[in-house]
């Protein structure tokens, strides 16, 4: 067996070299010296076989592009739910093979994939697992068996998850906030089976997803290069995580909801189940209480969606800076609205229950906090287009996304203070105005990043560029379409239209919303559809792209500073880099280029005006 | 150059849809007012900062687009622009936030002369108990519920013989009186809500949960159930009709106590058994 | 373990120290092994599955209708004809906490590469552990035996059985996987693993008796659970 691992002594001993004249020799102090390093070389497991290569793979990078892969082709079931949805409410005479059970089934299903199944495991297992040990200058993430098998977990929850679709009953319709006690009462298309496998996989995510977590989040403590510096790693780093340390402290609430719902559901227990007329009879529940799971959903649910927003933030950053050849603007100020962003995130939950039924008066402090989170958000907003301004903008398909991402979250922001606000969110809440706005603001924003993302980084990936031409036309389909589907719908919310709602065309107000409802429906055909541009690109560009060569973007960060493209299983050949600045250097008077990368070291960049970072 | 006239494209069309929407709240028909006019408020304060934020993105594309020959600006940072931004922010939030928390306020505190109204849902349907003279709703629970006491009055309440129990999905209400909701739920969690009443709440099974208002229409409006609660939820409806005083009062005269409930019963249980004895 | 030496770097103590590491470059916690860190930060994460546990049950115990029973008199144990409250428990308790000694002993004994006592203080752990759990198992039938279930209880509240068995099932369940592990290192320990750096039997990663510190923390923090589990449902 030990043949399939790096002979670590030798390697050990070249990168724990000091570079001359080291910091206690007592000569002229070296500008360029960096401490030794502390850690001794990363033992890896290298694959021979088809299996151990690709499939039961050890490789971070690998690893990133199964959880991609996979996650996408949940997304696309969850895309195609969203398209047989949107059939019903444009035109439901087209629908006639739908009913309400197949409606709501769909609902929650498209729900949960694609906040947990889909962005969750994208952001954090795709770009985390492929971005943070290139970013930071690591061999591999610190664990790579565990890294694997949290892969498989994963695989084993969609697995269990679409297994739902065939069991007695369906998959759950329960909603995806899975409320009780209606989830496990008959009425809920679902509420035996369905319910019960959607809890399994959950519990299934959750723990694979805490053994992917604890390799991101020690991979990036305690596993970064020489020089690399909490302060100096790039924000995308920094997104991803935070979003980990959340959902690290925000699962565990999702794991005792989704077990004590079990219990209710297979043991009879009463934790979430008061006394319950049902048809007459009294059923052999009493005495809990459904809100308490409403607490313990929301408590994950909150921190959920910056679990997905704050990846999405942190890349975005560095899409923005690298493509406007400029620095992010207020790095520091970046990094501490992440992470108070992310604190602060655990004490909001309740804005999701102001007409709950709970008491009110928490109204007024969730309502106090929820606003403060907008606080640092808005300043994200301000550094971003301050990173524009005065910068030397590349009109290509990667900022195109970025500029969309910054349209439709502002706008899923704004609208996220009126939610947030308690007496304006009481007519709002539970309408279409909430569909549209978390779907602008994690459904559509995030999309974009991602798009952005797959563009930009692709090249580092497959070594191949993506054909600008087409990408353009995917940009714009997908951000004019997407616009157009959600910002007229926050007016059906304003009339009352309720989310949630199978059919509406009875009420008299409503009927005036048909033709709306039409035209988003027929937009939401077109963005969707327009996604098989980008597999057309992807596929045509592994066939016959234009390949990428070292560092297509001009970039400063790592991840394109490896020896190969696309870079090998330990990354970085026989030495690791050693970073000497933070990832922003772009434009700086002085320099030859326009960006010095993270590895240049100072004696290289001696007359240029670079800040102490 | 095209992507930056289609991004002001975008921006100047949410504002003329926003402007020329058909689609727009029904009139407020209750004392919630002050929820449209917050949310106005927050369309000034929050569509101003998108109209901005937009707009100087588009700015920057136009004015800062790549050109070979040109070195962006090298700022770091601008602490004052941070902080001058942060407080600016600040100020809009709370600006936004006071006269939420004091609609809020008056929200959760309901006036001393309201008039109870229990709300009874269930998969898939509402009805309604009005206190009787002595101004008071009887305590329920949910076991009692059956055929003869639909609203699981507590029989040895003497609170609940006078009240006055309305079996229809169709409530009416006197103007210009403040009502308190009582939701209740036999099953799972429903919501009451008339969209032009601006107000709603869970029913929560287990827990009685409140709101109030007062309307200030005459007409007839429709309920909506506004909480997920199985297959039937998008046809959950009910109506409410608001009438004068006079008509009010009229129409609740002619309405059942549950002590005429139950006489109505025994007479029916006496006639049966006489019936059986011939 | 203690003090790690650290080429080019002063470690500084308290507070400014930790700011230092902090802002310091390659690792946050200077001289902690990988495995040490993550077990931290999983047991973090552990810690809030096990509150929103005790969460939730003092919510239901709030809003039950029906009173909750008197935990001296279920958890009462005959014993030649005097019913002792607590008495069960008491033992339970003290066997666990005593493993955490003998356990805390074993890292000790690790570290100086004291490989017999290490294994026969692990071993010792591990059958504490199996004590604990077998003392549950046995409260367990004896309340199944008095009637209780997850969903009904003959002494008040239905929720008092389902929380007791889904609290102390999830713990005991914490248990048992820690006793499953202590067996292995047991075995690997007297067959002298971490002495030569053996790869593992799944991970493939080099044995070293750090290992032992790192299920000690697991170990321990499952006593310190059961500490608070003992407090709400015994004596509150
Ligand atoms: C173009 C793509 C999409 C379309 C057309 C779409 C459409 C819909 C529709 C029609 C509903 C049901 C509304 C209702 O009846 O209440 C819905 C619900 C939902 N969608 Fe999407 N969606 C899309 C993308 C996304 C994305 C990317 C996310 C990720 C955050 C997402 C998250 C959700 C959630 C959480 C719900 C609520 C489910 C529930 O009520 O239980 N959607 N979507
Ligand atoms: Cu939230
Ligand atoms: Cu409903």
């Amino acid at each position: 067996m030990s043949e399939d691992f790096n002979d670590n002594k030798t390697i050990q001993a070249q990168s724990s070299e000091t570079i001359s004249g080291g910091g206690g020799s007592g000569l002229s102090p070296d500008k360029d010296y960096v401490r030794p390093a502390e850690i001794s070389e990363q033992d890896l497991y290298h694959g021979h076989s088809f299996i151990t290569k690709w499939v039961f793979c050890q490789d971070a990078k690998v690893i990133g592009v199964q959880y991609f892969l996979l996650a996408t082709f949940t997304g696309i079931i969850g895309l195609i739910l969203s398209w047989l949805m949107r059939l019903q409410l444009g035109f439901p005479e087209l629908a006639g093979f739908m009913t309400a059970e197949h409606y709501y089934q769909f609902v929650t299903m498209h729900g949960m994939i694609m906040v947990v199944y889909f962005l969750t495991a994208l952001f954090l297992g795709g770009f985390g697992n492929f971005l943070i040990p290139l970013m930071v200058g690591a061999r591999d993430m610190v664990f790579p068996y565990l890294n694997m098998v949290s892969f498989w977990m994963f695989f084993v929850a969609v697995g269990v998850l679409l297994a739902s679709f065939f069991v007695p009953g369906g998959p759950t319709g329960s909603g995806w906030t899975l409320y009780p006690p209606q989830a496990i009462l008959e009425g809920t298309p679902g509420s035996g089976y369905g319910i019960m496998l959607m809890c399994i996989s959950l519990i299934l995510f959750v723990a694979g997803f805490t053994m992917g977590g604890l390799n991101y989040l020690i991979t990036v403590l305690q596993a970064r290069t020489r020089g690399m510096t909490l302060m100096r790693m790039p924000l995308t780093v920094w997104g991803i995580f935070t979003a980990t340390v959340l959902a690290m402290l925000a699962f565990p609430a999702l794991l005792v909801g989704a077990l004590m719902m079990s219990l209710d559901n297979v043991l009879g227990t009463s934790f979430f189940m008061p006394t319950i007329l049902k048809a007459g009879e009294v059923l052999e529940y009493g005495g809990g209480s459904p809100i308490l799971f409403q607490h313990l959903f929301w408590f994950f649910g909150h921190p959920e969606v910056y679990i997905v927003a704050l990846p999405a933030f942190g890349i975005i950053s560095d899409l923005i800076s690298v493509h406007a050849r400029k620095n992010i603007f207020g790095y520091r100020m970046m990094v501490w609205a992440i992470v108070g962003i992310g604190a602060l995130s655990f004490f909001v939950w309740a804005h999701h229950m102001y007409v709950s039924g709970m008491n009110p008066w928490f109204g007024f402090f969730f309502a106090t906090t929820t606003l403060i989170i907008a606080v640092p958000t808005a300043m994200k907003v301000y550094n971003w287009i301050l990173t524009l301004w005065r910068g030397n903008i590349r009109l290509n398909t990667v900022m195109l996304w970025c500029l969309g991402f910054i349209v439709t979250f502002v706008n899923g922001g704004i609208t996220g203070i009126f939610l947030g606000n308690v007496s304006v969110d009481v007519p709002l809440s539970d309408t279409y105005f909430v569909i549209a706005h978390f779907h602008m603001v994690m459904g559509i924003a995030p999309l974009m990043v991602i798009m952005g993302a797959v563009y930009h980084w692709f090249p580092l990936v497959s070594g191949r560029l993506l054909d600008e031409k087409l990408g353009k036309w995917h940009f714009w389909l997908t951000f004019l379409g997407a616009y157009s589907i959600y910002f007229p719908m926050h007016y059906l919310g304003f009339i009352g239209v309720p989310r949630r709602y199978f059919e509406m065309y009875d009420s008299p107000y409503m009927t005036s919303a048909v033709g709306m409802n039409e035209f988003i429906s027929i937009a939401a055909f077109i963005v969707g559809a327009a996604q098989l541009i980008l597999m057309y690109n992807i596929i045509k560009t592994l066939k016959v792209g234009k390949p990428a060569g070292h560092n297509p973007w001009k970039a400063c960060s790592l991840e394109w500073l490896t020896p190969s493209v696309p870079p090998e299983h330990g990354n970085w050949g026989d030495k690791l880099p050693i970073v000497h600045r933070w990832a922003y250097d772009f434009s700086v008077p002085g320099a030859k280029e326009d960006f010095i990368t993270q590895t240049t070291p100072p004696s290289e960049v001696a007359n240029t005006e670079v800040e102490k970072t | 150059m095209h992507a930056g006239i289609i991004f002001f494209l975008v921006i100047l069309g949410s504002v003329l849809f926003h402007i020329f929407t058909p689609w727009y709240w029904t009139d407020v028909a209750s004392n919630w007012g002050g929820m449209d006019d917050t949310i106005t408020l927050t369309f000034w304060i929050g569509g101003g900062v998108f109209i901005a934020v937009c707009l100087f993105m588009v700015y920057c594309v136009f004015k800062f687009s790549y050109k070979e020959d040109r070195k962006a600006e090298y700022k770091p940072e601008d602490k004052k622009l941070e902080r001058i931004l942060t407080w600016a922010t600040t100020l809009g939030v709370a600006a936004l936030l006071a006269p939420g928390l004091i609609i809020w306020n008056q929200y959760v505190n309901v006036p001393k002369n309201a008039i109870e109204i229990d709300v009874m849902a269930w998969q898939w349907g509402w009805q309604y108990r009005l206190p009787g003279e002595d101004g008071k709703l009887g305590t329920t629970k949910v076991v009692n519920i059956n055929d003869d006491n639909p609203f699981g009055i507590n029989l040895d309440d003497p609170y609940g013989n006078d009240d006055v129990m309305i079996q229809s999905d169709v409530i009416n209400l006197e103007n210009n009186r403040p009502v308190k909701i009582l939701l209740r739920s036999v099953d799972v969690l429903h919501n009451w809500y008339v969209p032009q009443f601006r107000a709603k709440m869970d029913a929560v099974p287990g827990i009685v949960t409140y709101y109030w208002f007062e309307p200030n229409k005459v007409g007839e409006f429709e309920v909506l159930c506004a909480e997920y609660c199985g297959v039937g939820h998008y046809a959950m409806r009910g109506g409410v009709e608001v009438q004068d005083k006079q008509d009010y009062d009229n129409w609740l005269q002619q309405q059942e106590t549950f002590s005429d409930l139950i006489a109505k019963q025994e007479i029916l249980e006496t006639s049966k058994t006489k019936l059986a004895k011939k | 373990m203690s003090d790690p030496k650290i080429e080019g770097y002063v470690l500084k103590p308290g507070f400014r120290g930790m700011a230092e590491d902090t802002g310091s470059d390659q690792t946050m916690f200077k001289g902690v092994h990988w495995g040490k860190a993550m077990m931290w930060i999983f047991l973090l994460s552990d810690t809030f599955i096990f509150s929103c546990f005790l969460i939730s049950y003092m919510k239901g115990r709030g809003s039950t209708l029906i009173d909750w029973p008197n935990a001296s008199e279920v958890f009462g144990l005959h014993v030649f004809g005097v019913e002792v409250p607590l008495l069960l428990i008491a033992i339970m308790t003290f066997v666990l906490i005593t493993s955490s000694g003998t356990m805390a002993l074993a890292v000790k004994y690790g570290y100086e590469k004291n490989r017999k006592m290490c294994g026969w203080l692990i071993l010792a752990t591990a059958i504490g552990g199996l004590t604990f759990v077998g003392m549950q198992a046995f409260e367990w039938s004896k309340l199944i035996h008095e009637g209780v279930r997850p969903w009904e209880n003959p002494f008040g509240a239905p929720q008092f059985g389902s929380f007791f068995f889904m609290i102390t099932g999830f713990h005991g369940t914490h248990v048992s996987i820690g006793v499953i592990f202590l067996f292995i290192y047991a075995y690997k320990t007297f067959k002298g693993h971490y002495d030569e750096g053996k790869r593992g039997w799944f991970t493939s990663m080099k044995g070293d008796y750090v290992e032992i510190e790192i299920l000690g923390l697991y170990w321990h923090f499952v006593d310190l659970v059961w500490v608070f589990i003992f407090a709400f449902f015994y004596l509150w």
